[in-house]
């Protein structure tokens, strides 16, 4: 029937409502592709089964999407008088449960997401009902709050393949109203007031661009939606269309009578076969209601629309291409102008809009101009969607005002990342897009903004990268596609991104030079300016912002022939090697183990880890982050293996013979002097390497023992003084000399050292307790947590009371804690963030629980309470709340008004350390406003020539295994500055073993060391991790899938093809 | 519309015809702007990109064959910037296929050639691809070898627009475009070629040449198409 006027417009207002609103039951099932893709299908079957079964009337029916991909399927529930109710990972074995419950008059719970009570379609309002306040709002979903649908305003709501449920809720009335208007020039001169811009990424205004088109004087105007939608990773356009066809077709209907259009197409890509088919549903059922076609609305108004299903290629998203494409020719972009508001389509006057842009119309002719610009800023109205996809915890599509900062979007509705990785990258617009360091997350989101940061709004695809993401490969991937769309019209397009991916590539396969960088940093901005169209002019932009933020990753690539993100296959020998700072051969010592070769695996791991029976108790492993055993179930253990073969070593004459075979790789003497000042991990480090490379090495110790940190900072329960002993007698029997009681700055200077030394490594650490800043801080209980525990390393512990108040959540915190509690105290732990935002070992603080330790999070200290006679009484703390994300994606505390006292005799401060500036200022080495010192990424060379930094006294306090690695990489250099050429691999031997990956994981369940129950241990000093023997690090060993071995398919193939047979 | 445009190009003061684009006018004031898709008297299509120019006020290079002069625009066709992009873009069509000159019939009448030497490309910093085409003689008296194709289409503009009989076009995309004739078939079998040879004429390198030359041999008509164009343009 054709709707005439507005009384029959009305009508089937009512009958749609009346389906929205059913007298019974309605349940809508999510059937956008996501929904479907994740078994919507089947549920819809099962939920119709279920109702046929119990001879329930309910209306069942396929909805839209509602945007939250990572829990679909997603289905609706309503019934009348209560809230609409949304269930999110429904299972076909779910939709019973949910019919009984519904055939008994009561919401199902099980699975219920979120409840809506009304909602604002913004064409109309819907109140479904009030009432079950246990399920929360649908906005008080972290994935849900700050987002405002105008464009998804009807997704998921309605039936996307029923006209009724669009007209009722107020679905083609922007439409009569712009029927009805005195004046097709008030149409336009509403859309220019909305400040509507293009969303296919350019971001023209939207009505301007009409406004062209309708003083164009011709006989026939088209009127064209691009819906070829390619970018990897994006999906808006396709959702838009599957979930809500009508509102496009509306928009587009407004805006062919505003310009006197007379003909529409929808170029839409044919890989979205769904959005094909429900487009084509949807204009089938406008030509019979009378919406399309001949006197439209009884009006005079004719228009006719046709889709058009476009190949799929990448360039035909730019709109000369497009014609071209639609004229049946190959896609190929012409210059402009001529623009095609003059010349388009068969030379007729043609707008071309992005679907967003089209469904935002409806919308802003329902609720005016004036309402749309109030929405995002000044520049930049209304809202985008984005697909929101990659290192988050919460996918999907998001509808964001305009302006919402980056990390509002990232850690706020993404949830940030899922496994505590750090994220470190945004990569917007796909890629014709940027790539946006985490550093810059408070830009908010609008055209200019990203403009400026080199990336793109585009069509809305956010791709989240995190520490696994290499971004030179990153930029070869995004390279490869625009290159392999690359319509080959023009020269600097065809093969300047031929040439650019080759270079890529051969970063990436770690066989480029520095000149193949600036090759590239040449071509990329010829590139973009040089080239015809869009396609070729933003392809240059993933490679010109990495290069811009992520300069480290290209040098890292290139200087030192590695990949720390595991990406680039040549540039590492598996991922646990790779996470290790000092680049261990894990697999290779595991697979000797198992070989029964001990005395090989023991040189291997001194070859690669002078300290290793420390670093097996105290390292973070990082190693274990990567493994992939942990996809299967727990990761490996790697470090207690080889703290269980350097305790073999000690405990037996296997140690003899690895410093015999250690002697035996050293060397010939060159007879180069080298001056190493600080022996904590990294002096040490940088001393075995540069004694192993021959060269004679004395290092300068300030204290009356070596080991820095280890010594007078590590506990003992957790590292022994003897271990630590044990470990310095190799390195001193291979010929490392250290002389005590130096201290640079008092009798040793840095410029006798570099008159008397070939070279000198400066690693004197961080041993200078942050002052936290608060009143009484120097009271003589307040301890600083470094002279705390060095007090205790030195046997003098401080009397400390009854009670300990220790502030700080990181390692120097909990050992401070644990160190307390074994001296009879009882702790208790203050930090002003929450306990996942804990710096400290995860383990270490299970375990100082256990002690007993009391831990309290959001508190920050504001004074200590003294007595009168200047004695601590307590702690006045602070409670913060969680404010606004920082660049590490942590939550800022901010202060709130609320204090209370924490009564207390002592207090630990472990709020961080930092280097003591004097020494280097007066060296004239140039340091950072930290104090930390400013060093060459690759080689820790200062500024001043000769002298080389490591350790914490670059990076700021940080780990054992990160401040040996400094050193390991300093040596490395200050050797081949000494002898003009890299000859690292030539001490680091290497092993022959059986490279055979497992066939199926081996060596059952993760063994770990026994641990003494916290009762016996809370109150001595004894080693709480008592390690690995024979039998368990053996079956550990075996547990390793081998990721290093690379090659298998080719050596594997006979046996391989007999399996298949 | 105003009769005259007045423009400067490198700063040199000059009056133009509006609907001329920024080349005619260069080219009328003897001012040279590198090109090699253009071929007068076929229609623009700004694919080479050599004749790109700056443009006071325009953020965007201009491509000179396809804009169209304005008013008071201020046009500089050799700033430093566009040298040094004209010359990787000639190095890259260089590194693109086998421009080989001691060995091409073309060598000494070469349109390519010619550029790199006003540009002053004498060496080529991107390794070489060195694709190899089939060279295509089923022609009697013409041959086509892609190795040695730039690309401009203007053989496939000269047979669409002057010649109308499309013999030409262009396969694939991207770095695998390759010129073809009619559907792929060899040149010589081709139903539409009209063996008249103006694509050959007009063709700036060694890619289409006359059979039974020897290497820099393939002369050519400088002023064959301009010509045809103007007579049939005055009737004749």
């Amino acid at each position: 029937m054709k709707i005439q006027h507005l009384d029959a417009l009305n009508d089937i207002r009512e009958t749609g409502l009346n389906k929205l609103l059913h007298s019974g039951p309605r349940i809508g099932v999510g059937m956008g592709t996501c929904g479907i893709g994740n078994g919507a299908h089947a549920v819809y079957e099962a939920l119709k089964e279920a109702l046929q079964k119990r001879g329930l009337d309910a209306y069942l029916g396929p909805v839209g999407c509602f945007g939250y991909c990572a829990v679909e399927p997603l289905v609706n529930v309503y019934l009348p008088g209560q809230p609409l109710v949304i269930f999110s990972e429904v299972k076909p074995e779910d939709a019973e449960y949910l019919v009984e419950e519904l055939a008994a008059g009561r919401m199902p719970t099980r699975k219920a997401l979120c409840r809506i009570e009304e909602w604002d379609f913004l064409t109309g309002e819907v109140t479904f009902g009030h009432g079950l306040p246990d399920i929360p709002r649908w906005d008080e979903l972290p994935f849900f709050r700050g987002q405002k649908k105008i464009v998804l305003r009807n997704c998921g709501l309605i039936n996307p393949e029923d006209l009724e449920e669009y007209i009722a809720i107020g679905g083609y009335f922007g439409l009569w109203q712009a029927l009805n208007m005195p004046s097709t020039d008030e149409i336009i001169e509403e859309v220019k007031k909305s400040k509507l811009r293009g969303r296919g990424g350019a971001g023209y205004p939207t009505g301007v661009k009409w406004s062209l088109l309708q003083k164009a004087k011709a006989d026939r105007k088209y009127m064209v939606c691009n819906a070829d939608e390619g970018d990897p990773g994006a999906y808006m356009n396709r959702n838009e269309i599957e979930s809500d066809p009508h509102m496009l077709l509306e928009g587009m209907m407004i805006g062919a009578y505003a310009t006197g259009a007379t003909e529409g197409i929808v170029y839409l890509r044919a890989e979205y076969p769904l959005a094909v088919q429900r487009l084509e549903k949807a204009v089938a059922a406008c030509r019979e209601a009378g919406l399309l076609g001949e006197g439209i609305l009884g009006t005079e108004f004719a228009f006719n629309l046709q889709l058009v299903e476009g190949a799929g290629a990448f360039v035909c998203g730019e709109e000369t291409a497009m014609v071209a494409s639609l004229e049946g020719k190959a896609g190929r972009p012409q210059p402009r102008p001529p623009y095609p508001a003059e010349s388009g389509l068969w030379g007729k006057p043609t707008n071309i809009n992005n679907v967003e842009t089209w469904c935002n119309v409806p919308v802003i002719l329902a609720r005016g101009g004036a309402w749309f610009a109030e929405v995002g800023t000044r520049n930049s109205a209304g809202t985008k969607v984005f697909s929101l996809v990659g290192k988050v915890q919460n996918t999907g599509l998001v509808e964001l005002p305009l302006g919402t900062p980056l990390k509002d979007i990232v850690y706020g509705i993404g949830g940030g990342s899922p496994d505590g990785k750090r994220i470190k990258a945004i990569q917007t617009g796909g890629p014709s897009g940027g790539c946006i360091p985490a550093l810059h997350f408070d830009t908010p989101v609008d055209y200019e903004a990203l403009a400026e940061l080199g990336a793109i709004m585009g069509s809305g695809g956010m791709v989240v990268m995190d520490e696994d993401n290499c971004m030179v490969d990153v930029a070869r991937y995004f390279l490869e596609f625009t290159h392999s769309e690359s319509c080959g019209k023009c020269i600097p397009c065809r093969v300047g991104l031929d040439e650019s991916v080759r270079l890529l590539r051969k970063i990436c396969d770690g066989e480029a030079d520095m000149s193949d960088v600036e090759k590239l940093e040449e071509l990329m901005p010829m590139i973009r300016d040089m080239s015809l169209c869009g396609l070729g002019q933003t392809a240059p932009n993933p490679v010109l912002t990495t290069l811009r933020y992520f300069r480290d990753e290209y040098d890292e690539h290139i200087r030192t022939r590695r990949c720390k993100a595991g990406v680039c296959e040549n540039l590492y020998l598996s991922p646990c090697e790779n996470s290790c700072p000092l680049n261990m051969r894990i697999p290779g010592y595991l697979q000797l183990i198992k070989e029964d070769r001990l005395e090989d695996a023991a040189e291997m791991i001194w070859l690669d880890n002078p300290l290793p029976a420390s670093t097996g108790r105290i390292c973070q492993h990082p190693c274990e982050n990567r493994c992939r055993r942990a996809d299967e179930d727990e990761a490996v253990n790697m470090r207690e293996v080889h703290r269980y073969v350097a305790d073999m070593a000690f405990e037996s004459d296997l140690q003899r013979r690895v410093r015999e075979r250690l002697m035996k790789g050293k060397l010939p003497e060159t007879h180069k002097r080298v001056a190493v000042v600080g022996a904590g991990p990294s002096g040490l480090t940088a001393a075995f390497y540069l004694t192993m490379l021959g060269h004679n090495v004395m290092v300068f110790e300030e204290r009356e023992e070596a080991g820095g940190m280890l010594r007078y900072s590590l506990p003992e329960y957790r590292l022994p003084r003897q271990v630590l002993m044990e470990e310095l007698a190799v390195l001193e029997h291979i010929g490392v000399n250290i002389t005590y009681r130096q201290r640079l700055g008092s009798g040793l200077s840095l410029d006798s050292l570099t008159e008397e030394y070939d070279a000198v490594f400066l690693a004197t650490g961080t041993w200078n307790e942050t002052q936290a800043g608060i009143t009484g801080e120097d009271a003589p209980d307040v301890w600083h947590a470094i002279d705390f525990l060095e007090q205790v390393a030195r046997n003098h512990p401080p009397p400390l009371g009854e009670r300990v108040v220790v502030i700080g959540g990181g390692n120097a915190a909990v050992d401070s804690a644990r160190t307390a509690i074994r001296l009879g105290a009882s702790v208790t732990i203050a930090y002003r963030r929450e306990r996942r935002d804990m710096p400290a070992i995860a383990e270490e603080v299970r375990e100082a629980e256990e002690e007993g330790a009391e831990l309290i999070f959001l508190s920050s200290p504001q004074r200590v309470v003294l007595d009168e006679r200047g004695r601590v009484t307590g702690i006045e703390l602070r409670r913060t709340k969680l404010g606004d994300f920082d660049a590490s994606g942590r939550r800022t505390p901010v202060s709130t008004n609320e204090f209370f006292t924490l009564p207390c005799d002592a207090i630990i401060m472990a709020v961080g350390e930092k280097p003591e500036p004097d020494p280097m200022r007066r060296a004239g080495i140039q340091i950072r406003k930290n104090f930390t010192v400013v060093v060459d990424g690759i080689t820790y060379e200062t500024n001043v020539k000769g002298v080389h930094a490591g350790g914490d006294l670059v990076t700021g306090a940080s780990n054992v295994s990160a401040t040996m690695s400094t050193g390991k990489a300093a040596a490395r250099a200050m050797d081949r500055i000494l002898m003009g050429e890299d000859r690292m691999d030539r001490i680091l031997k290497t092993f022959t073993y059986q490279n055979v990956a497992p066939r199926e994981p081996e060596g059952g369940e993760r063994n770990t060391s026994p641990v003494r129950k916290p009762g016996e241990r809370k109150d001595n000093f004894d080693e709480v991790m008592l390690g690995l023997v024979a039998e368990t690090a053996l079956q550990e060993s075996r547990r390793c899938l081998r990721c290093d071995v690379k090659q298998q398919c080719a050596s594997r193939a006979p046996e391989t093809e007999g399996a298949l047979s | 519309m105003k009769e005259s445009i007045k423009l400067t190009i490198n700063e040199q003061a000059l009056t133009a015809k509006p609907g001329q684009t920024i080349l005619d006018v260069a080219w009328a004031n003897d001012i040279d702007i590198p090109r090699l898709c253009y071929l007068k008297g076929l229609s623009g299509v700004g694919a080479c990109r050599l004749c790109m120019v700056e443009v006071r006020g325009v953020p965007r290079l201009l491509a000179a064959c396809v804009a169209r002069v304005t008013d008071g625009m201020e046009v500089i066709t050799d700033s430093p910037k566009l040298k040094s992009y004209r010359k990787m873009v000639l190095e890259l069509l260089l590194a693109e296929r086998n421009h080989i000159c001691a060995f091409c019939v073309a060598s000494g009448n070469c349109e390519l050639q010619d550029l790199a030497q006003s540009l002053g490309v004498t060496h080529v910093r991107y390794p070489y691809r060195f694709p190899n085409f089939k060279v295509d003689a089923s022609h009697d008296r013409f041959v086509h070898d892609p190795n040695r194709c730039v690309l401009c289409t203007r053989c496939l503009r000269t047979c669409e627009e002057i010649e109308g009989a499309r013999t030409w076009n262009v396969r694939g995309r991207g770095i695998h475009s390759v010129m073809i004739t009619d559907l792929n078939q060899p040149w010589g079998e081709s139903p539409t070629c009209t063996t008249c040879g103006k694509c050959v004429q007009a063709c700036p390198t060694g890619a289409l040449v006359e059979k039974g030359r020897a290497t820099g041999e393939m002369t050519r008509t400088g002023n064959l198409l301009p010509k045809l164009t103007s007579m049939r343009e005055s009737g004749r």
